[in-house]
């Protein structure tokens, strides 16, 4: 059996096709077929001919073995420092045996390569910049993840995550109707409290575009809610679009190029079809590199900019921030040891360090930030990123690899956690559960909020 | 009145309180019943992999389970679902107060039914302030009513409603509800004031004189709305309020105390101790129900 | 022997091998693909150029990485080991007689103590570095034979050079030991690994400018490597 009914080299592309691996339970018969898949060497081959060009080419060449790069792998750390973890070697044993054999591997190491580029990478990017000839084994095993998308060879949670975005357009069942909905309903039950506030939705020309990720209308609506009362303080021209919300890209993770594109695709179609002076997004980091970062280059974009300027909610926040758009009220500033999480999808890949440090100024009393170690685009990955912390196959690779994080954490003695990531997020919650050590975590907007000085007129009128 | 009726439920035996009540108000009124159970929250992905709500482990949701949950919520509620004739099970996964609301919004419930722990467990609390039932009885459209203790003396039907009023936008609402279930029910009211004179000082002219201010002006507020409706009661005790309540529900023997919920606060350590509405369900001996909206009173 | 070595060979060396290098930058500039690398580097030439610029800076000085701050050991093996391999024969005295008899012209000397300095400090370096990769199970792991055979080809002329020029045995011998191994050495230079003569510039550069535009660049936040 070359081709499974429910692990095959062909996307998945309807409904029936979606519910029908999602309802394999944990991927058992996924990954049961996935023994007998047959490799497509030829295919593989010149797929790799096509897109493997002289950088690529040039890391493998010139890659001097000096394993100055093991140390800032964090997996490697956390691993025991065993020199399977290095990340030239991680790189090399998979993507560069599949070059060097011109594609023809086996079955076997088609599933070895899947368990490397999916839990001993999370594409953090962090050994790039610890290898004295700039070689990036996050941007390779990206590559790599989509050779082995194409081929088939990807866990069962990836697969049905960028069937959902090609499905859906989105990374869960949420459709146009129910986001709409959802944005009338977060309004309704916020308008009380806030009098005058509305989530325009597909309004033209408007100063600001805002898009989210799926999970927020799906189970957190309230952060949809969050949004709008901040935009709605800083007196923001805003709007979402009814179509072309969803700003997060499993497909990314997955290595499914082509779905990658036609994300990206629909959230500017939204730009064009509305307006809007700028875009930003929520507080996620993969959705902001896959919308922002390196959406325009899918969609070819000549500049490698979006249509608009597109910011990041941080960026968004610093701004109101300091322009006065949002005030902070001395009083309710953060006053206990906080400390922030660095996402690497925006710190590392766009250099987002400085904002998000002017945000802390403005809300945390001066004295209680302290720093994690290392920090800025040195800081480690979280634990669960490039789609570790939603694959149950290595759930345990995982748990091993937030000990990093919490390690980290513990050092900085601080019991509150800034997270403005969803993986990030999730990643920090995930390692409370595992290993209890007794911190609080949150996004910037509920705690923005809860210290805002708002103007009068803003306020409910009173009751009596 | 009460149409649609959402019964939020663990299934745990916290809930039976609650669940008596839903069912023998579907039973006398006519109901529809909705058990509604929040499997577990996400833990990952596509809701695939959840904290099962009752035992904070990891489960999957697959059919089985699914199937399986309907099952034991059927065994549970045996008895009940014995009588009724409009009830139905629905399962859902996600955070339970949101996919509580949801429910109720999709429905257009008229009453939402709940314990007052219903799908309370450390697991998912973490890191999303504020209790199920705050984030429910601040949210929801229709009344929430709860039921915290089991033993809470229902005997079947409402005949004798307390109205506790601040005098706040919200009470207006609360009212309406406490006078139309009392009308259609047929009960007695009795809308009752606190002087909260917990922190003052106050000599007992003064007391007495606010007294008498807060009497007049439940007579200007209320009466005038009530038409033709004269089976109520004034009644203004000076107190803490919330102890004052359920001092005169026990000593009138009240089965349903109806309140305002207007906490804006949900940071749970400030609403719990700010809310007396919530001071009220812990301590009452019967259902209390919240009001916080104009829509389905 | 020695003339042929000296005269044709030398010139061929000279031509395929920085003719090689060359014809590698322009085939690695050929094959930059602003699609599939995902760095538009035409059209912000600028800020990627900055960014290239400060990619290669920081990596050339031996405080400038984060990298060469926390590994001050490999740090100082790395360049004493690549000053030596790199500064010496370029303005060695005897490479720039041999210039001026040629071609009539010179580069400045060392004088001779210092090159004497520096081409024992790479050999030493370069053994050091040979024994990590015995020492450390990470670098072990990564190691293969073409790696040695690479510092073979490196320290081959420079250990030579050095018996040659202390006259142990037979000079002649040494010396045309010393000008045969150094023909390989510029021979590999285009062909092998060794290419990072410029291809680090290349790499260095690319990274500096998928920083310098994609990563960070362009929102003027400079990377601190
Ligand atoms: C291919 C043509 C070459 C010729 C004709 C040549 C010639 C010479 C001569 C005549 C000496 C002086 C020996 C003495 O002191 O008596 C010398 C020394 C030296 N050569 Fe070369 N060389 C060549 C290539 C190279 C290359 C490619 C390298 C480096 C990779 C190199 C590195 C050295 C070093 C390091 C010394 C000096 C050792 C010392 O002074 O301690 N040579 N070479
Ligand atoms: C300006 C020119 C050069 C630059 C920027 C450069 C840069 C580097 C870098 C970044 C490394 C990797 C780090 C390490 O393992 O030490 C390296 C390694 C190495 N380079 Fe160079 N290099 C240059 C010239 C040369 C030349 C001319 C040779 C000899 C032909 C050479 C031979 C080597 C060798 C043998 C290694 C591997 C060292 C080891 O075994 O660890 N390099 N070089
Ligand atoms: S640091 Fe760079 S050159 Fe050294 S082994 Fe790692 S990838 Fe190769
Ligand atoms: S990208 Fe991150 S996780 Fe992957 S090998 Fe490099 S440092 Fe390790």
């Amino acid at each position: 059996m070359p081709e499974g009914i429910l692990c095959n080299k062909t996307p998945i592309k309807t409904d029936e096709q979606l519910k029908l691996v999602l309802s394999d339970s944990r991927g058992t018969k996924y990954y049961a077929e996935m023994l007998e898949l047959e490799v497509d060497s030829d295919a593989l081959w010149a797929l790799i001919q096509k897109t493997m060009k002289s950088r690529t080419k040039t890391w493998f060449e010139i890659c001097a073995h000096c394993g100055l790069c093991a140390n800032s792998c964090f997996l490697y750390q956390v691993n025991g420092r065993i020199p399977q973890q290095v990340p030239s070697y991680k790189i090399q044993s998979t993507l560069g045996e599949i070059v060097k054999k011109k594609g023809k591997v086996t079955n076997e190491f088609m599933r070895h390569c899947m368990d490397v580029a999916w839990s001993q990478c999370t594409c953090c990017n962090r050994c790039g910049m610890y290898c004295p000839h700039g070689i990036d084994m996050g941007v390779m095993f990206g590559y790599l993840r989509g050779l082995l998308y194409s081929q088939g060879f990807v866990p069962w949670e990836l697969k049905i995550g960028s069937g959902m975005h090609r499905v859906y357009r989105a990374q869960m069942d949420v459709t146009t109707e129910d986001w709409v909905e959802t944005c009338e309903w977060m309004a309704e039950e916020t308008e009380e409290e806030w009098p005058g506030l509305e989530i325009p939705v597909d309004k033209q020309n408007a100063d600001i575009m805002y898009t989210c990720n799926a999970r927020e209308p799906k189970h957190y609506p309230e952060d949809v809610a969050e949004a709008a009362i901040l935009f709605h303080v800083a007196g923001e021209n805003w709007t979402v679009p009814s179509e072309g919300w969803e700003q997060t890209s499993l497909s990314m993770f997955a290595g499914d190029w082509e779905c990658c594109k036609d994300n990206v695709q629909n959230v500017y179609d939204a730009i064009e079809r509305l307006n809007p002076k700028r875009a930003t997004g929520t507080e996620c980091g993969h959705a902001h590199r896959a919308t922002v970062i390196e959406g325009p280059y899918w969609t070819g974009r000549p500049d490698g900019l979006p249509p608009v300027p597109y910011i990041h909610y941080v960026e968004w926040l610093a701004e109101a921030l300091r322009t006065g758009k949002l005030k902070i009220d001395p009083a309710k500033r953060i006053k206990e040891p906080v400390t922030l999480q660095d996402s690497c999808n925006y710190v590392r890949n766009q250099g987002l360090k400085d904002v998000t440090r002017e945000i802390i100024s403005y809300i945390v009393e001066p004295g209680y930030f302290v720093e994690m170690s290392p920090t800025k685009e040195h800081n480690y990955c979280c634990g669960g990123g490039g789609g570790f912390n939603g694959i149950g196959m290595y759930r345990e690779q995982r748990n091993v690899a937030l000990r990093t994080k919490m390690d980290q954490i513990l050092d900085t003695g601080c019991k509150l956690v800034i997270a403005p990531c969803h993986n990030c997020w999730d990643a920090i919650r995930d390692l409370e559960e595992e290993y209890e050590i007794g911190i609080r975590w949150s996004f910037l907007k509920p705690l923005i909020i809860g210290m805002l000085d708002v103007p009068e007129h803003m306020l409910p009128k009173d009751e009596e | 009145m009460f149409k649609k009726i959402i019964l939020a439920t663990t299934g745990s035996p916290a809930s039976f309180g609650a669940a008596r009540v839903a069912f023998d108000m579907a039973k006398r009124y006519g109901s529809e019943v909705t058990i509604f159970h929040v499997l577990g929250v996400p833990t990952k992905a596509f809701s695939h992999v959840v904290n099962d709500v009752r035992t904070g482990e990891e489960v999957e949701v697959d059919a089985d389970y699914l199937a399986w949950v309907e099952e034991e919520l059927k065994t549970t509620y045996a008895k009940q679902f014995a009588g009724a004739e409009n009830a139905k099970i629905v399962l859902a996964t996600g955070m339970p107060p949101r996919e509580i609301l949801r429910e109720a919004r999709s429905q257009d419930a008229d009453l939402i039914v709940m314990g007052a722990s219903s799908g309370d467990s450390a697991k998912y609390q973490r890191g999303y302030p504020g209790s199920t039932l705050q984030k429910v009885a601040k949210a929801a459209r229709c009344p929430v009513l709860t039921v915290h203790r089991e033993s809470a003396s229902y005997w079947g039907g409402f005949s004798n409603i307390l109205f506790g009023t601040d005098f706040s936008k919200q009470a207006t609402s609360a009212f309406k509800f406490a006078l139309n279930t009392a009308r259609e029910l047929d009960c007695d009211l009795t809308i009752f004031h606190a002087l909260d004179i917990s922190g003052k000082v106050l000599d007992q002219d003064q007391i007495e004189e606010q007294l008498i201010v807060a009497r007049k002006r439940i007579r200007a507020t209320y009466v005038p709305q009530m038409g033709d409706f004269k089976n109520f009661d004034i009644e203004v005790w000076e107190g803490a309020p919330y102890v004052e309540i359920v001092k005169l529900a026990r000593e009138k023997q009240v089965d349903l105390i109806v309140m305002a919920h207007h906490a804006h606060e949900l940071d749970a350590e400030k609403a719990k101790i700010g809310s007396t509405v919530e001071q009220v369900i812990v301590r009452a001996n019967c259902p209390v129900v919240s009001v916080s909206k104009p829509d389905k009173v | 022997m020695y003339d042929f070595l000296t005269g044709p060979m030398l010139w061929l060396t000279f031509a395929v091998s920085f003719g090689g290098l060359l014809v590698r930058i322009v085939l690695y500039i050929k094959g930059l693909n602003q699609q599939l690398d995902r760095v538009a580097y035409r059209a912000h030439m600028g800020y990627g150029l900055k960014g290239a610029f400060n990619s290669i800076i920081s990596f050339l000085n031996p405080v400038g990485a984060r990298l060469w701050r926390i590994r001050p050991g490999f740090a100082l093996m790395f360049f004493v080991f690549h000053i030596g391999i790199v500064i010496t024969p370029i303005f060695l005295i005897a490479h720039n007689v041999m210039l001026q008899e040629n071609l009539g012209f010179s580069l400045p000397a060392l004088p001779t103590c210092v090159a004497d300095i520096l081409t024992w400090a790479a050999v030493v370096a370069g053994l050091l570095l040979t024994l990590r990769r015995v020492a450390f199970p990470e670098v072990r792991i990564l190691t293969t034979g073409y790696d040695y055979l690479m510092m073979v080809i490196t320290l081959a002329p420079f250990v030579t050079g050095l018996l040659a020029r202390y006259g142990v045995g037979d000079y002649q011998f040494w010396l045309t030991a010393h000008i045969i191994t150094g023909e390989i050495w510029l021979l590999s230079l285009p062909f092998t690994k060794l290419s990072h003569v410029v291809l680090f510039f290349m790499s260095r550069a690319q990274l500096g400018m998928d920083y310098g535009i994609k990563r960070g660049g362009m929102k003027g936040s400079s990377m601190s490597w």
